[in-house]
């Protein structure tokens, strides 16, 4: 049994403040302003007692991060279920889902089997998969989707391609009210996107870049939208990028409909402003888009018009990266930064509350993907994050635990980190390293 | 004076600097006249054209410069090479390395290529087109024609007409004219010409025919035919009765002005024959011009001084 004495514990679900809490057996044991010795003895039932004093250091619940691309099956050089969940913990995360665009992609029960399989033997982060909605990705017919949610699917989503087909897109929303699960929009109009390296705006034009313009994503939010209202579908936007998404999402929330969206790191800590010709680690698609667009961004998380932080956490191997601007591939990697970023540029200058970082990075995508977490509830499972905002660490390649390099924050220091992360009561991070199971699957 | 190794775009040189090139382009001129072309002055290194991209005049007034200055020019046939083979630009530039090159000459479709290999390599590099984002030698014998007819270019309205979003040669030129004290006045139809351009500080118009009066130059810029099956511009036919030069429509500068086209032309498209080849007609002195600016820029990367030639 673990005893954390003095500790700023910060539950969404609850309060926030100094508390004594007990873990035991898998689970929270107990969640006090103060516990007694004897109190704790009793509790224990002659199980030893770790003890831990939690002075200066944060207790959250485990980060729940609803948008990551493990790369696994078929694209292990890029990173793989292990890699990924290692740097899942690493970073605070105690559950990722993983997005299905793998090759294959993850279209039928045996490839969700799969996916959860390779988590529970990594025996890190509890890794949850989504389906595609269509088979091999192709935007035409559905997946089996009652199938997929018996073998342990947490939603649907053809993240990587948008389903350019209205109709498929609507035959989705219907047929996924069957299971319960959330449709994840990708929403991207290829035609209005085609080509462009980074936002369409002065920076692109001075560079001489082709430009995504915030329409490619704000007419198939409006237009996912619509559909979601009309069918009354499960709808989960990802990584929204510009204000007119922000506007149309908060006007569909009046409505009543059933939606919810995400936002990734690298939009509220980065601008087009910060692109240049040579630094690819800040390709990603959606782009980086204007200083106007990060405030709309951040109003929106603040007011709950953007439900939940997501990494889009995008391993590429270095070599893919190593091009001219143009030709790298899209994609930033943040398991292992963004917290600790987001920390640090967003939570110290007082921009988010620690209680709203733990809405929107535990509690807000447990809720919608049906997951367990995002509490400090007694009885609830012990994913539980020990965060100490003195610790410092400089990010290389060789510090960390992703096959991937691709971030912006390689070569820089960070402030705010995990020291000890615990999955279902068990220790994965301690003093930042990793302490997998020995004996294989953990996990349920 | 900043000692570069690289010559990759204007936008970073500062207005001497310009100048300073342009200044030593002019001896280069003289040598090129000649009728014994040769100086011993870069005997014994070598100089690489990489070439990504199709280009004809480009390429080889390069190879001439690089000749007539006494370095081996050779060029790599990138349809014929390893590139073809999948080999990334990096590689490329580090198989180029190891064979002791002094400068490469590279032209590739991606914006910002040009400084990648720059970053990597040791020896020099001279972008001569990178995607839509500089072309800084054809912009600076744009300017040497311009003042070698104008003077100072100081208060002259330059006005750069046709598809600005897509071309290199416009942006180069914005940013060197600009240093160079001139007013710069970009013209084409709104597909070609978004508001986000305005990022280069100089005006915007739709209205060729307004902007003309006072010109002190106009500059063509090549229309790719591939605009049009993009869906950027409806015609040639339509195109050109908006934004074609022709010697009617030039009578309204009330000028003796400067036609310049960096070439290929599209005659009867975006030029008219009879200006492109009438006096004010400028191309094929930007063309013997363009050799002097890259002897000029070659000669001051390899370490030279301007008072060597003689």
């Amino acid at each position: 049994m673990w005893w954390l004495k003095n500790i700023y514990a910060v539950d969404p679900s609850g309060s926030c403040g100094k508390r004594d809490i007990l873990i035991r057996e898998g689970k929270i044991e107990a969640n006090a302003e103060r516990l007694s010795p004897e109190e704790v003895a009793e509790r224990a039932g002659g199980e030893p007692v770790e003890s831990l004093n939690g002075e200066g250091k944060y207790l959250f619940p485990g980060f729940i991060d609803a948008h990551t691309h493990l790369r696994e099956p078929g694209q292990e050089a890029k990173e793989d279920i292990a890699s990924g969940a290692a740097a899942a913990v690493k970073g605070g995360f105690t559950s990722i889902i993983a997005m299905a665009n793998t090759e294959p992609p993850v279209d039928s029960r045996g490839l969700v089997e799969f996916v959860r399989t390779q988590g529970a033997r990594a025996g890190l982060a509890r890794v949850y998969p989504l389906g595609t909605v269509t088979k091999g990705m192709r935007g035409r017919e559905l997946v089996e989707m009652l199938d997929l949610k018996e073998g342990g699917a947490v939603g649907f989503s053809d993240d990587g391609h948008n389903l350019q087909n209205s109709e498929v897109m609507r035959l989705a929303l219907e047929y996924a009210k069957l299971t319960g699960l959330p449709i994840v929009s990708h929403s991207e109009d290829e035609n209005l996107a085609c080509g462009g390296a980074m936002h369409r705006g002065k920076a692109a034009a001075r560079l001489g870049l082709k430009g995504i313009p915030s329409s490619a994503e704000s007419i198939m939010v409006a237009r996912d939208l619509m559909l979601a209202a009309e069918t009354g579908g499960k709808i989960h936007l990802a990584h929204i990028s510009c204000r007119e998404s922000v506007r149309l999402i908060r006007e569909a929330k009046e409505r009543g409909l059933d939606v919810s969206a995400e936002v990734n790191p690298h939009h509220l800590l980065f601008t087009d402003r910060d692109v240049d010709l040579f630094n690819t680690s800040l390709k990603v698609n959606p782009p980086l888009r204007s200083e106007e667009d990060q405030e709309a961004l951040l109003t929106g998380l603040l007011d709950g018009t953007l439900d939940m932080l997501a990494t889009d956490h995008a391993p590429h191997v270095w070599e893919e990266k190593a091009r001219p601007f143009a030709e790298a591939p899209f994609g930033i990697i943040g398991l292992e930064t963004a917290l600790a970023a987001v920390w640090q540029r967003l939570v110290v200058p007082g921009k988010l509350s620690p209680k709203r970082l733990a809405e929107v990075w535990s509690l807000a995508p447990a809720r919608r993907f049906g997951l367990p977490g995002g509490t400090l509830r007694p009885g609830s499972p012990a994913d539980l994050v020990l965060f100490d905002p003195e610790w410092r660490e400089r990010i290389t390649s060789d510090s960390l635990a992703s096959k991937a390099q691709n971030t912006p924050f390689l070569g820089q220091e960070l402030q705010g980190f995990p020291t000890l992360v615990w999955v279902g009561g068990e220790p994965v991070l301690r003093g930042r390293q990793l302490c997998p199971a020995g004996d294989g699957v953990r996990h349920r | 004076m900043r000692m570069f190794k690289d010559l990759l775009g204007l936008e970073g040189l500062s207005p001497d600097e310009i100048r300073h090139i342009l200044q030593t382009a002019k001896p280069m001129k003289e040598v090129l006249l000649r009728p014994v072309k040769k100086l011993p002055t870069l005997r014994g290194k070598a100089v690489y054209t990489l070439f990504y991209e199709a280009s004809t005049r480009t390429k080889t007034s390069f190879e001439m410069a690089a000749k007539v200055l006494g370095a081996d020019a050779v060029n790599i046939g990138v349809s014929q090479s390893s590139v073809n083979k999948g080999e990334s630009l990096l590689d490329t530039a580090k198989t180029l390395q190891a064979m002791q090159t002094d400068l490469i000459i590279i032209r590739h479709a991606a914006s910002g290529a040009a400084g990648f290999l720059a970053r990597h390599l040791e020896a020099g590099v001279i972008n001569a087109g990178d995607g839509q984002h500089e072309h800084p030698t054809q912009a600076l014998l744009d300017l040497f024609t311009m003042q070698e007819k104008l003077g100072d270019l100081r208060g002259k309205k330059v006005i750069i007409v046709g598809d600005v979003l897509h071309s290199r040669v416009a942006r180069s030129n914005v940013w060197g004219l600009t240093k160079l004290g001139a007013e710069v006045v970009l013209a084409g139809p709104p597909t070609l010409l978004p508001p986000e351009l305005s990022v280069l500080g100089v005006k915007l118009s739709y209205d060729l025919d307004r902007e003309l009066p006072g010109a002190d130059v106009v500059m063509a810029l090549r229309l790719q035919l591939e605009r049009q099956q993009a869906g950027l511009f409806p015609s040639l036919r339509e195109y050109s009765r908006s934004y074609g030069l022709d010697r009617a429509r030039l009578r309204a500068t009330g000028k003796e002005t400067l036609i310049l086209h960096p070439g290929p032309m599209n005659r009867g498209v975006e030029i008219a024959s009879d200006l492109a080849d009438g006096p004010q007609g400028m191309v094929e002195e930007q063309v013997t011009n363009g050799v002097a600016v890259r002897m000029a820029v070659i000669y001051l990367l390899m370490g030279g001084t301007t008072n060597v030639v003689a």
